[in-house]
């Protein structure tokens, strides 16, 4: 390989235009489509109360139940609120499979910057006698 | 100030025509929306308590951030940004993502504020309590003002930064007065309005949810690190960047603490967990009519601010990636008259209006989240390669952090945390969210890599780097 | 549209709030548009890293110019 200069092609419009495309689809396609498929509601869980109509039932004391009351709320809408827990049950194959996921990106990335930079830096310093 | 003009010959440029008081209204404006709305959502993931003891560890993670942020752009200072700072110490691929990141944590948290904003006007309407001749109560629907914020906010920021930067700086100040205000007005020293003793129930999820906790705990900080990258205006930035960051982290860590006694001691942790606006509930709490027109003004101003930095931040991200043709270059205009980043600011609209009309607010702010978090762990090892590339005194750097590598060391293991604690209830968004970061990744590697150019993204002034290079 | 005499306080401050964002909108677009066919594409996109130096060293943005 020469010592030359990378001159890149210029982009068409329509080029441009497909690029910008591509990028908008992708951030609806990959966010927003789980959260409208709702596939993103998971991870909840209710917790059992015997008595979900009564401020003492839901587990309220005089304290609470005041200000759950100036907030505009009675038992019966502030039930689902309260009763409504995260589930923090997980499986270790998740978790692994996840973590795995964000140590393989950042390694991609910087794999790949690795070989770029490379060229940035053999085009601005010249290249290294061999 | 007038605006002055930039014309190079036959080049137009960006007008920087701005002071250091803007910056700080920009840097803090941004995150003080975060004591206003946001935090009290790792209150729902863990309890009050697991809410404060994440509001301590996420200062401690931010303190690692600002100590190294400040070297490398103190050093990188004439180039400005994280974007700039990936492309000469990582490389290209690491400089689209970082760019990324930045575009994503800023136009999510536009979105938040947007809903914050239509929320709070709903429920000022309903508390008017006005109703139909048939008695029935009215809804002042917020879909409308959500729109409206992020139309109002881009065509500001389209017609130029100048003046809506310095409407920024009065009411930030304003914003932050409030809740000082709140504070006093509460009497923290007595009992008679704070009722902790009745209202904190211990850690409903246990030890687990201390850590689930520390996700919406970063929320208190997030994006405070943009006022490092002010550094090219600051008089002598060894001494100012660190000391205006850690000044600054400190500041939001007393208003953070202040902000949680204040609502812990008013209101029940399941409704706090999941309120929108807390800090106007917490005056609604208080039977006060003033405090309450303070809060809501407070509310208002602190979104609108974070908002208006936000879509200043996150079109210049796009526009400075689309100008090393990273993105297509059509984005790299600048407005002849208002010189402004016009077909970014456009573009990005969209974008910000679908997910604040359609997504819940806990969602889109964890995208906020998950952007910044990855661009927090960037910096774990872009510090670690800065020095072995540039060892110290090979280059002028503006400012040293000490105990290296500690900083970056105790970074990772928080932010490890962190992913952790995401994970926990919001797993599959932070799969979404890697999957949209590796295909783009792929794209840009095999794709649009073609169209930059290679030698010329190396702008500072250095030596070569050493290693094998 | 509905007749403006149905309209309560509220719908009007809705509608009045969507007629706002279209006007933006609008606004916005046509400026572009008007903008994009007056100067000439090369001019537009004239902008370099490091070229606002000389100007003005204070940058509105974290990202702004570079250099």
């Amino acid at each position: 390989m020469s010592n030359g200069h990378y001159e890149p092609p210029r982009q068409s419009a329509l080029g441009q235009f497909f690029d910008s495309l591509f990028l908008l689809a992708l951030v609806f396609a990959s966010l927003f489509a789980p959260l409208y498929l709702g596939l993103a509601s998971g991870g909840k869980t209710e917790i059992e109360l015997a008595d979900k109509t009564t401020w003492a039932g839901l587990g309220q004391n005089a304290v609470m139940q005041g200000a759950w009351e100036k907030l505009g709320y009675t038992p019966e809408t502030a039930a689902p609120v309260i009763v409504s827990r995260f589930d923090y049950s997980f499986d270790l194959v998740a978790l692994g499979v996840t973590a795995l996921i964000v140590v393989g990106y950042f390694v991609l990335v910087v794999a790949f910057s690795k070989s770029e930079y490379r060229e940035v830096i053999a085009e601005r310093f010249g290249r290294r006698d061999q | 100030m007038t605006q002055t003009t930039a014309i190079h010959g036959e080049k137009i440029s960006l007008l920087r025509v701005l002071g250091p008081g803007h910056v700080w209204a920009l840097g803090v404006g941004i995150v003080l929306v975060g004591e206003y709305m946001g935090w009290n959502f790792s209150v729902g993931k863990g309890g009050a308590i697991a809410a404060l003891i994440a509001c301590w560890v996420a200062g401690l993670l931010y303190t690692c951030v600002a100590m190294i942020d400040s070297e490398v752009t103190s050093t990188v200072a004439a180039a400005g940004g994280q974007y700039a700072q990936a492309k000469h110490i990582v490389g290209p691929l690491m400089a689209f993502n970082v760019g990324l990141f930045l575009v994503f944590a800023y136009t999510m948290l536009e979105a938040a504020n947007a809903i914050t904003l239509g929320y709070l006007i709903q429920t000022v309407g309903g508390m008017m309590g006005q109703t139909t001749a048939g008695g029935e109560a009215l809804v002042l629907h917020d879909k409308p003002f959500i729109v409206l914020t992020i139309m109002f906010l881009a065509w500001l920021n389209y017609r130029g930064v100048y003046a809506t930067l310095t409407f920024n700086l009065v009411i930030t100040a304003i914003a932050f007065v409030a809740i000082i205000i709140l504070f006093f007005a509460v009497r923290p020293w007595s009992s008679d309005v704070l009722q902790h003793n009745e209202l904190l129930t211990g850690l409903p999820y246990g030890w687990i949810g201390v850590i689930a906790a520390l996700h919406f705990g970063l929320w208190y900080y997030l994006g405070i690190e943009g006022t490092c990258q002010a550094a090219e205006e600051v008089r002598s930035p060894a001494r100012s960047l660190p000391l205006g960051t850690m000044t600054g982290i400190m500041t939001l860590l007393i208003a953070a603490t202040m902000t949680w006694f204040i609502c812990a001691g008013l209101m029940p942790w399941e409704y706090l967990g999941q309120a929108v606006t807390p800090l106007f509930d917490a005056a609604r709490l208080m039977d006060s009519l003033p405090l309450m027109v303070l809060l809501f003004i407070g509310t208002i101003f602190s979104t609108l601010a974070s908002a208006n930095g936000c879509i200043n931040d996150a079109s210049r991200a796009w526009f400075s990636m689309a100008r090393d043709r990273y993105l297509p270059q059509w984005f790299g205009a600048v407005h002849p008259r208002y010189r402004t980043p016009y077909r970014s600011i456009v573009f990005l609209v969209p974008v910000a209006v679908l997910f604040a009309y359609y997504a819940p607010l806990d969602q889109v702010i964890t995208f906020s989240i998950l952007s910044g978090l990855l661009g927090y762990t960037f910096m774990t090892f872009n510090v670690i390669m800065f020095r072995r590339k540039w060892p110290l005194g090979t280059i002028q750097r503006g400012y040293v952090h000490p105990l290296h590598p500690l900083p970056a060391l105790v970074l990772l293991v928080l932010c490890a945390t962190t992913y952790f604690a995401v994970f926990l209830g919001y797993g599959t968004q932070l799969m979404a969210m890697m999957a949209f970061f590796i295909i783009a990744s792929l794209w840009f590697h095999f794709h649009r890599y073609r169209y930059v150019r290679r030698g010329d993204q190396f702008t500072m002034p250095w030596p070569r780097p050493l290693g094998d290079y | 549209m509905p007749d403006i005499n149905t309209l309560n306080n509220f719908q009007l401050l809705e509608y009045g709030a969507w007629a706002l964002c279209i006007i933006l909108g609008v606004w916005m677009l046509t400026d572009m548009l008007r903008t994009d066919m007056t100067y000439s594409e090369d001019l537009l996109t004239s902008s370099r890293e490091g070229d606002i130096e000389d100007a003005l060293v204070i940058d509105p943005t974290h990202q702004g110019g570079h250099r």
